[in-house]
C-alpha cells in the first residue's frame, strides 16, 4: 500500500496555477525521486503536500487518511516532514537549537536523545559545531544541518527539496549514501533533485514532472534507460 | 551645583532608564517576532498605570502585588488583542498592521478618557528615601529598577532556556520553517503579543508608583520606546535595556545644563541621527 498518495492535484499561488493534475505515490520504506526542469512545479508539489499551500482540487492521502486540508504544523505531528528548498534554517539559533526545534512535533519530542545520537553519528561535523550559529555554517554544513533537522523530526515520510544544490560532489555522494541508510532504517523518502542522473541512480522509483503535470513514472532503473528522459533530462 | 546633586541626577536617570528599557522591550519583542509596530503600546502602558492605581487606591492592594495582577491581565489582554485584531492583518502590508494597532490605541484612549477623564492621577504611594553616601534616592524608583532587572532576567531565561521561549525565537527567525517543524506559529505569535503587552503594562504599573499620570501619559513612553529601539537595535531585548539606560542618563543629566523642554528635542535629534548613520541601531540587532 502507498503510504503517501497525491491524486490529481491542482495548486498554485493566488491567480497563478502551477500544478495541473499531478500525481505521486510513495511506497513504504522506498526511496522515490521527483525530477523535472526548472519551474516544473516540484517545490510547489512539496509545499502543497505539506499544507503550506492549499490545493485548488485533488486530494492528498497519508497512511490511508485524507490530509488535503491539514495545516503544516499538524502534518509534522503525523510524521510527514519536509526539508525545504533553500534550507530555511533558524540562522540566529545555534546548531543544537536547530536540531532541538526539528524535534518540536509531538511524535519527536520523546525521542530527542536517540535521534540526536543518530544525526551526530551521521554528521560528526555538526557535533563539533553544536554551539555555532547556524547562519555562520558553510553551505555544506548548512545542508547537513537541514537534513539532520529533518531526521530530528522522527519522520515516517521524509521529503527533501534539492539535496545536492551547490555542494561539492564528494559531499553529494556522502549525503546520498546517508539517504540510502535512512531508507534502509525504514524511513520512506521523497527526493526532489536537479541532479537527475544521481537521483535516479540511488532511487527505487521515479517521477518526472513537466509543466505541472506528471509526465513519466517508473522504476528508477528503467527511467535511466528511457529514451525521452535521457534526451530531455540527462542530456544524452 | 554640587557633586552630590549631579550624582543623584545621574543615578536617578539610570533607575528610570531601566524602566524605560522594559517598556521598550515590549515594543521590541513584538516587532522582532512578528514585524508589527505596535502603535497601541503607549495606550497599554497607560492601562498598566491605571491598573496599579485602581487596585491600590480602590482596593487597598499593595502596589507590587497589584503589579503582578496587572502583568497577568496585560498578558491576557495582549493575547486577546492578537486573536481579535492582529491575526487578521498579520500577513498584510505594514500599513494594515499600523492602522490596526492605531485603532486599538484610539479605542483604549477613547474609552479611558470617558471612564477616567484626563485629570492627572497619583497613587500617592511612597517608600521614603534611601540615603547612600551623598546620594538621596526614592525607594519606589529603586524598587522599580530592581523589578525591571528581575523581569528582564526572567524574560531572557524564558527565551533562551525553555521550549516555548525557543519556539518564539524560532518563529521570529523563520516563521514558515517553524511551522514545518510542527510549531503552531499563530499561537506563538499570540503569546508573543501577550508578553509584549505584559511588559508594557509592567512598565506603566511601575511608573505609576512614582509619577502622576493620565490615560494619555503612555504615549510619551511609546515615543521613548522608539528612540530606545533605535539606540539599542530593534529585536534585541538586552539592547532595549542598554538603550533605556542611555536615555535615562541623558534625561537625568541634560536638565542640569539646559531647560527641561530641550530634552525631547535632543532625544529626537539623536533618534534621527542614528537612523541616518546606523539604521540597525547603535548596538546592531536585526536589519
Ligand atoms: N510564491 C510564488 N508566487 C508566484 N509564483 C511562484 C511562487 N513560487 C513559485 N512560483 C512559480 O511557480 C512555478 C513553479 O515553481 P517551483 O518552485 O514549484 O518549481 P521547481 O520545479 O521547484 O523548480 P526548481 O527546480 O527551479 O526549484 C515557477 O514558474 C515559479 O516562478
Ligand atoms: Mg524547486
Amino acid at each position: 500500500m502507498a503510504i503517501l498518495e497525491v491524486r490529481d492535484i491542482a495548486s498554485g499561488y493566488g491567480e497563478v496555477q502551477i500544478l495541473w493534475g499531478a500525481h505521486l505515490k510513495l511506497e513504504e520504506k522506498k526511496l522515490t525521486c521527483l525530477v523535472g526542469g526548472n519551474g516544473a512545479g516540484k517545490t510547489t508539489m512539496l509545499r502543497t503536500v505539506m499544507g503550506l499551500i492549499k490545493p485548488l482540487s485533488g486530494t492528498i492521502w497519508f497512511e490511508g487518511k485524507d490530509v488535503s486540508r491539514v495545516p503544516a504544523y499538524t502534518k509534522a505531528d503525523m510524521g510527514l516532514v519536509l526539508v525545504p528548498e533553500g534550507r530555511q534554517l533558524f540562522t540566529d539559533m545555534s546548531v543544537y537549537e536547530n536540531l532541538e526545534m526539528g524535534a518540536s512535533n509531538k511524535r519527536a519530542r520523546g525521542k530527542v536523545k536517540d535521534n540526536l545520537e543518530k544525526v551526530y553519528t551521521m554528521f560528526p561535523r555538526l557535533l563539533e559545531r553544536q554551539t555555532q550559529k547556524a547562519g555562520t555554517l558553510s553551505g555544506g554544513e548548512q545542508q547537513m544541518l537541514a537534513v539532520a533537522r529533518g531526521i530530528m523530526a522522527d519522520p515516517i515520510v521524509l521529503m527533501i527539496d534539492e539535496l545536492s544544490l551547490g555542494l561539492a560532489p564528494v559531499l553529494v555522494l556522502q549525503l546520498f549514501e546517508s539517504l540510502r541508510a535512512l531508507r534502509d532504517a525504514g524511513i520512506t523518502i521523497l527526493l526532489v533533485e536537479q541532479n537527475v542522473h544521481m537521483a535516479l541512480a540511488i532511487s527505487d522509483y521515479g517521477y518526472v514532472l513537466s509543466e505541472g503535470r506528471s509526465e513519466i513514472e517508473g522504476p528508477a532503473r528503467q527511467l535511466i534507460k528511457d529514451k525521452h528522459v535521457r534526451e530531455a533530462y540527462l542530456g544524452l | 551645583m554640587n557633586a552630590g546633586a549631579i550624582l543623584t541626577s545621574l543615578v536617578d536617570g539610570l533607575l528610570i532608564g531601566v524602566v524605560y528599557g522594559i517598556a521598550a522591550m515590549g515594543l521590541n519583542l513584538i516587532w522582532g517576532v512578528m514585524r508589527v509596530i505596535n502603535l497601541a503600546h503607549g495606550a497599554l502602558i497607560s492601562l498598566g498605570m491605571f491598573g496599579v492605581y485602581l487596585l491600590f487606591s480602590g482596593l487597598g492592594l499593595n502596589p507590587y502585588l497589584a503589579l503582578v495582577l496587572v502583568a497577568l491581565m496585560g498578558l491576557l489582554m495582549g493575547i486577546l488583542i492578537y486573536a481579535i485584531a492582529i491575526t487578521r492583518v498579520i500577513n498584510a502590508p505594514y500599513l494594515s498592521t499600523l492602522l490596526a494597532t492605531f485603532s486599538i490605541n484610539m479605542i483604549v484612549i477613547g474609552l479611558g478618557t470617558a471612564a477616567f477623564t484626563t485629570t492627572p492621577r497619583d497613587t500617592g504611594f511612597s517608600l521614603g528615601n534611601v540615603e547612600v553616601g551623598p546620594l538621596t534616592l526614592q525607594g519606589t524608583r529603586l524598587i522599580a529598577a530592581l523589578v525591571t532587572l528581575i523581569v528582564t532576567a526572567i524574560l531572557y531565561t524564558f527565551l533562551y532556556r525553555t521550549r516555548t521561549g525557543k519556539y518564539i525565537r524560532a518563529v521570529s527567525n523563520n516563521r514558515s520553517a517553524a511551522e514545518l517543524m510542527g510549531i503552531p506559529s499563530s499561537r506563538i505569535l499570540a503569546l508573543s503579543f501577550g508578553i509584549g503587552t505584559m511588559l508594557a503594562a509592567i512598565a506603566g504599573g511601575l511608573i505609576a508608583t512614582f509619577f502622576s499620570f493620565t490615560i494619555l501619559s503612555g504615549d510619551v513612553y511609546q515615543q521613548k520606546s522608539f528612540i530606545i529601539g533605535v539606540l539599542g537595535g530593534l529585536g534585541n531585548p538586552l539592547g532595549a535595556l542598554v538603550g533605556g539606560l542611555i536615555l535615562g542618563v541623558l534625561e537625568g543629566v541634560l536638565p542640569l545644563a539646559m531647560p527641561n523642554t530641550w530634552v525631547p528635542v535632543i532625544e529626537f535629534v539623536l533618534f534621527i541621527l542614528i537612523l541616518l548613520v546606523k539604521p540597525s541601531g547603535l548596538l546592531g540587532g536585526k536589519k
